[in-house]
This record gives C-alpha cells, sequence and structure tokens, in this order.
C-alpha cells in the first residue's frame, strides 16, 4: 500500500503579540490509502492546525506535504482547485460550519456548481444521491440548518464533503458536538462510508474511546509536536510516553467494580509561545529531569512504535 | 422513590414540572421530576442535550430565565422549606450559603473585571458578619484548597488557563460550605487530564466538607467515578432511578441499556456501534404514551396501555419507567 499522505517536518507557527505561537512544530507522519489516522491530544496542542494545514487551508511556515507523491506546498492556483476536489472538510460545529441562509439542498449543492462540468438536472440527481448516502430524509431537502438536529446537520456537513467524490477527508471532531446515541449513528455512517468509497481519514478528537473505534494508527500531539505514534492496540496496551499513559489512565470507564489507577499529572500546560528547545512535557511529568531541557527527538522504540522521550527506555525496561 | 422520601431529606424534588413557553408552543422541559438527597450523598443526573437537566438544576436555586417559563410546579424542598415559596431574602441566604452551584462554563461564569480573590471574598462576606480582611484570607484560603497559589490571588480570570478557572469556580462555590452543590457539567468544558484533576478535587472536597451533591452529566464515566445514586431524564422525566450499581449492573429501561450500547468500549473492540435509532421527541408535542416509544427497540402495541405516569420498582429502590420491567426480561 503506498502513502496518500505524507508529512515531513511540518511546521505552522502564527503570529501573536507575546511571540511566535508553536502551533505545529516539525511534524512527521504518513496516511496510508484506505486507513484511518486518529490524531489525539488536549485543547489547545494543535490538533486542528495540524488538519487545515494539511489540506492547505492555512499557508504552512516549514516542511512539505505530499499528496499521491506530490508536494502540495509548492502547488499553483489551477492545481490547488484539483487537489481540493480529492481532499475536504468535516466540522466539528455543524451549527456554525453551514450558511443559516441556504437550503439543505443549497448547501449540499453548491460545491457540484462550483466545479462545473454538470447541468442542472445531473446536479440535482447528485444532490438526491448524496442525500440518500448519508441518510437525510428527502423531505428535508428545503430545510434551513436551524430547523435540523445537531446529527442531521452534520450529515449534511458530510453529504457536502462527499459532493466532489473526494479521497481524502480531515474528520475536525466531527462527534464531539453530539450525544452519544447520535455520536454512534455518525461514526457507523463514516465507517460505511470509507468501506463503500475507499476514503482516507485523518480524525481529530480528544475522545479516547472513539479514537480507538475508528482508527488504524493514533497520533498523539502535545503542545504542538508529536510524541507517540503507533498502530491502534499497540499504543492502548503499552503506551510508552508519560503524557499518552496520563491520558489513556484519565479515561473516565463505566466499569464501576474495577475503578482505573488513575495518574494524576501536577502542574498545567506551558505556553506555546516561544516554548523554547527541550520537552515540552517536562513540566508536568512526573520523570522529568535536567536532561530532559535540552531537547527530544521522535524515536523507533518499537517496530512502527515511535515515541518522543529521552527516557522511554527506562520508564518502560525495554 | 417515590414514597419512600421521609423527613430526614436533606434536599427533596417532588413532582417538578418545568414549562417554557417558545413563540407559540409550550416546551415540556420538565414533567414530574421527584428526587431526594441526603447529607453527603451524591446523585447523577444523567441524560442527552435537552433532557432537562440544567433546568432542574437551575429551578432547584430559583434561577430559572422569567422571561421564558410558563409555568413551574411542584415543590424543592431544603431542609423541609419550599424554595418555589422562599421570598427574596429568603432566597438571597439560601444561594451560595446553602445550595450553590458550579456552572458548566468556566470561562463566562466569572466576572472579568474582578480579580478572583474579590470575587470570592464577595460572597462570602455578604453571608458573614466579617471585615473585608477576613473575607479575603477566606479566599485565599479557598483558592489555596483547590490547589491555587496565594500569589495569584490578585489575578483576574483572563490570566488562568481552562481549568484553573473551573477550580475557582468552585472554590467559589464552596466559600461558604454549602450544604448542598449542584454540579452542572463541571468538567464538560475540560480536557480528559484535567478533568481526573478536578474530578478528585471535587470527591476530595466533599469527603472533607460532607457536602451533598447532585452531579448533571451526559458522561456515564464520570457518573461511575463519583455518584452514589444516579436519575436517568429522557424528554424532561426520570426513566430509571436507583443506586450506582442498580443502573451499572442492572440497567433496565431500553433508553438506559441504549445509552450504554451506544458507548464505543475501550476493552472491547466492536465493527459496529449500537447506536439509539432515531431522535429524542419534539419537547412541544404533548405525548400521550411513552416518550422513548419510537426509539425503543422492544416497543408493541401494548405499550400503548401502560400509563407513563408510573414506575415500576425493580428491586427495592431500583426504578424503571417500562411496564415491561419484570413482566420478562426486557
Amino acid at each position: 500500500m503506498a502513502a496518500l499522505i505524507e508529512v515531513k517536518n511540518l511546521k505552522k507557527y502564527f503570529k501573536s503579540a507575546a511571540g511566535m505561537v508553536h502551533a505545529v512544530d516539525d511534524i512527521s507522519f504518513e496516511i496510508q490509502k484506505g486507513e484511518t489516522v486518529g490524531l489525539v491530544g488536549e485543547s489547545g496542542c494543535g490538533k486542528s492546525t495540524l488538519g487545515r494545514t494539511l489540506i492547505h487551508l492555512n499557508e504552512s511556515t516549514g516542511g512539505q506535504i505530499f499528496y499521491d507523491g506530490r508536494d502540495v506546498t509548492t502547488l499553483n492556483k489551477r492545481q490547488l482547485v484539483e487537489f481540493r476536489r480529492d481532499v475536504q472538510m468535516i466540522f466539528q460545529d455543524p451549527f456554525s460550519s453551514l450558511d443559516p441562509r441556504q437550503t439543505v439542498q443549497d448547501i449540499i449543492e453548491e460545491p457540484l456548481h462550483l466545479t462545473g462540468g454538470m447541468n442542472r438536472e445531473q446536479i440535482r440527481e447528485r444532490t438526491r444521491e448524496l442525500m440518500d448516502t448519508v441518510g437525510i430524509e428527502k423531505r428535508l431537502r428545503m430545510s434551513y440548518p436551524h430547523e435540523l438536529d445537531g446529527g442531521r446537520r452534520q450529515r449534511v456537513g458530510i453529504a457536502r464533503a462527499l459532493a466532489l467524490n473526494p479521497k481524502f477527508i480531515v474528520c475536525d471532531e466531527p462527534v464531539s458536538a453530539l450525544d452519544v446515541s447520535i455520536q454512534a449513528q455518525i461514526l457507523n455512517l463514516l465507517m460505511d462510508l470509507q468501506d463503500q468509497m475507499g476514503l482516507t481519514y485523518l480524525f481529530i478528537t480528544h475522545d479516547m474511546s472513539v479514537v480507538k473505534h475508528i482508527s488504524n494508527q493514533i497520533c498523539v500531539m502535545y503542545l504542538g509536536q508529536m510524541v507517540e505514534k503507533s498502530p491502534k492496540d499497540e499504543l492502548f496496551e503499552r503506551p510508552l510516553h508519560p503524557y499518552t499513559k496520563a491520558l489513556l489512565s484519565a479515561i473516565p470507564t463505566t466499569d464501576i467494580h474495577h475503578p482505573k489507577q488513575r495518574i494524576l499529572l501536577k502542574g498545567e500546560i506551558k505556553s506555546p509561545i516561544n516554548p523554547g528547545p527541550g520537552c515540552r512535557f517536562a513540566s508536568r511529568c512526573p520523570y522529568a529531569d535536567e536532561g530532559c531541557k535540552a531537547g527530544v527527538t521522535l524515536n523507533e522504540a518499537l517496530p512502527g512504535h515511535f515515541v518522543a522521550c529521552n527516557k522511554a527506555k527506562e520508564i518502560n525496561l525495554l | 422513590m417515590q414514597d419512600k422520601m421521609n423527613q430526614a431529606s436533606l434536599f427533596q424534588v417532588k413532582n417538578l414540572t418545568v414549562e417554557y413557553h417558545s413563540g407559540d408552543s409550550i416546551i415540556h422541559a420538565v414533567s414530574g421530576v421527584s428526587f431526594d438527597l441526603q447529607p453527603g450523598e451524591t446523585l447523577g443526573l444523567v441524560g442527552e442535550t435537552g433532557a432537562g437537566k440544567t433546568t432542574i438544576a437551575r429551578a432547584s436555586l430559583r434561577i430559572l430565565p422569567e422571561y421564558s417559563v410558563e409555568r413551574v410546579d411542584g415543590e424543592i424542598l431544603y431542609n423541609g422549606e419550599d424554595i418555589l415559596k422562599m421570598n427574596d431574602a429568603q432566597l438571597r441566604k439560601l444561594r451560595g450559603e446553602h445550595i450553590s452551584m458550579i456552572f458548566q462554563d468556566p470561562m463566562t461564569a466569572l466576572n472579568p473585571v474582578k480579580t478572583v480573590m474579590s470575587q470570592i471574598a464577595e460572597g462570602y462576606k455578604e453571608h458573614h458578619k466579617c471585615t473585608q480582611a477576613e473575607a479575603n484570607r477566606r479566599a485565599i484560603e479557598m483558592l489555596e484548597m483547590v490547589g491555587i497559589g496565594a500569589d495569584r490571588a490578585n489575578e483576574y480570570p483572563h490570566q488562568f488557563s481552562g481549568g484553573m478557572k473551573q477550580r475557582v469556580v468552585i472554590a467559589l462555590a464552596l466559600a461558604c460550605s454549602p450544604k448542598v452543590l449542584i454540579a452542572d457539567e463541571p468538567t464538560t468544558a475540560l480536557d480528559v487530564t484535567i478533568q481526573a484533576q478536578v474530578l478528585d478535587l471535587i470527591k476530595g472536597l466533599r469527603n472533607e466538607l460532607g457536602t451533598a451533591m447532585i452531579l448533571i452529566t451526559h458522561d456515564l464515566g464520570i457518573v461511575a467515578d463519583v455518584c452514589d445514586k444516579v436519575c436517568v431524564i429522557y424528554a424532561g422525566r426520570i426513566v430509571e432511578s436507583g443506586t450506582k450499581e442498580d443502573i451499572f449492573d442492572h440497567p433496565t429501561h431500553p433508553y438506559t441499556q441504549g445509552l450504554f450500547a451506544a458507548l464505543p468500549d475501550l476493552e472491547h473492540d466492536v465493527p459496529r456501534l449500537k447506536p439509539i435509532e432515531g431522535l429524542p421527541p419534539d419537547p412541544s408535542q404533548e405525548r400521550r404514551f411513552c416518550d422513548f416509544l419510537d426509539r425503543c427497540p422492544h416497543r408493541c402495541r401494548a405499550c400503548k396501555a401502560f400509563a407513563k405516569d408510573s414506575m415500576i420498582e425493580v428491586s427495592p429502590g431500583h426504578y424503571s419507567r417500562c411496564w415491561r420491567t419484570g413482566s420478562e426480561e426486557a
């Protein structure tokens, strides 16, 4: 299998009054065709920025992004239009990502009108087909977003993303705003679509049980950097980074008879403004020492399992 | 749960009904909700968006939005006194000192132009005859209890991170050592590692101060961690209630069962999740039959013969609003 997306040393910095915000700092990974890579981390760690930079919604500060072997950061305008046909995004908040003054039909049709090549009748037909695919009743064709509940709105967002037959979709917290009973409906839909259309996903979330359910590979981010990257089962069975360990131990479980031993982190998250060298997790890490201030790199600690921690060997007795 | 309520309850809600008006229609937000709370106990109110959880919490402190409330019925008893009948002076005394609330969003629950110390001291001074210096001392004590150093007491809310702001809100809520604490989704806005810190803090303080607590959440994992008793709410009604063990070991109402089944399981991989089909009912429609009827996998014609106002006792103290309960394995 070939990598559909390959990211090399990607950086995205933002200017702020206080200095440079290192939102995404030197991140490398790849996504195989037809696979789902889950991207997890706390709010503000740069997950969404990474997703947006990946499909060139943000200009990157440095590094390269290869889509199907071509470097996206060097594409000209015309090539970008083509690229954007293939990559789409599903947003977190189905309440603000849909135009309140457009009907469901208008929203789904818009990308079809923009790219051209279809007449009115074909567009109508395609829209009907898409509504069917994502499970929106035909009678809602002329409804406005405010008339729909969260689950249906998210379905409209998915239909719009699918309109141009994309190959790669960045799903940015697509179920975080939904209730569990509805969340399960949308997760099932996304997985069915992947099977039917061979889609490739980058799935951004902060919910560990959701990411475990949907992903093949998982990347864990902390303050703009990738701290661990591994196949799904391996990560849950054998987390190597102290942050991942704490994250997994903090997931509330519904098993009332076997309460988990939680690793409680002390301290607060460091500021992403001019963070300087050294491990960014060190201020909260129970194992940190002087050596951690020098810097860390992402290394392959076990086959296919990468971790950015100087003390990973020591902590995990590898 | 209905008839064994006794006078010893610290806090008791009886048959609470709240309706809002919206345009020409009436929204039935909460219908006939009853529960009670003993000193030191933690009750979890679980349900989805729009189930009426926050309305129950706000009604308990009489802070419902007056302009949209159509009707509030029932009784909310604190130490036997009906909060719904209290006058303004009594309410002022009640709020903060006897019952206080942790709000969902720490970003909007604090006053941005006052230092965190002065916000906490303000409430304390209101309820105690004391000097400003004493109130400030209390504020610093509270901040230290939630893990914020005295050196940060003179800072403003925007200088704190989300998790720290929520800790300030908790310090604020506990400053007068209330007997009842209502926590409305206290960790929903926080990340899991910070959530774990805040939940531990709440549990520790509850054990230390003996505060009774109503915890409102949609996260069953948090309920498992913190609560003694649970009420599952659907479409404004309690559909199942009992001890934590009752609900987690023997979920009986089809909605409760559906909630558990819809969660992705960390321990066992399943190829597909089992969502609850359909959507919650329209709260502006009066429903004659079971609220869950349209989504229930066990529905049958007999469901329409059952009066939805009654609950069935599954085992002592464990109630379910489904007629099939006990008649067969539902």
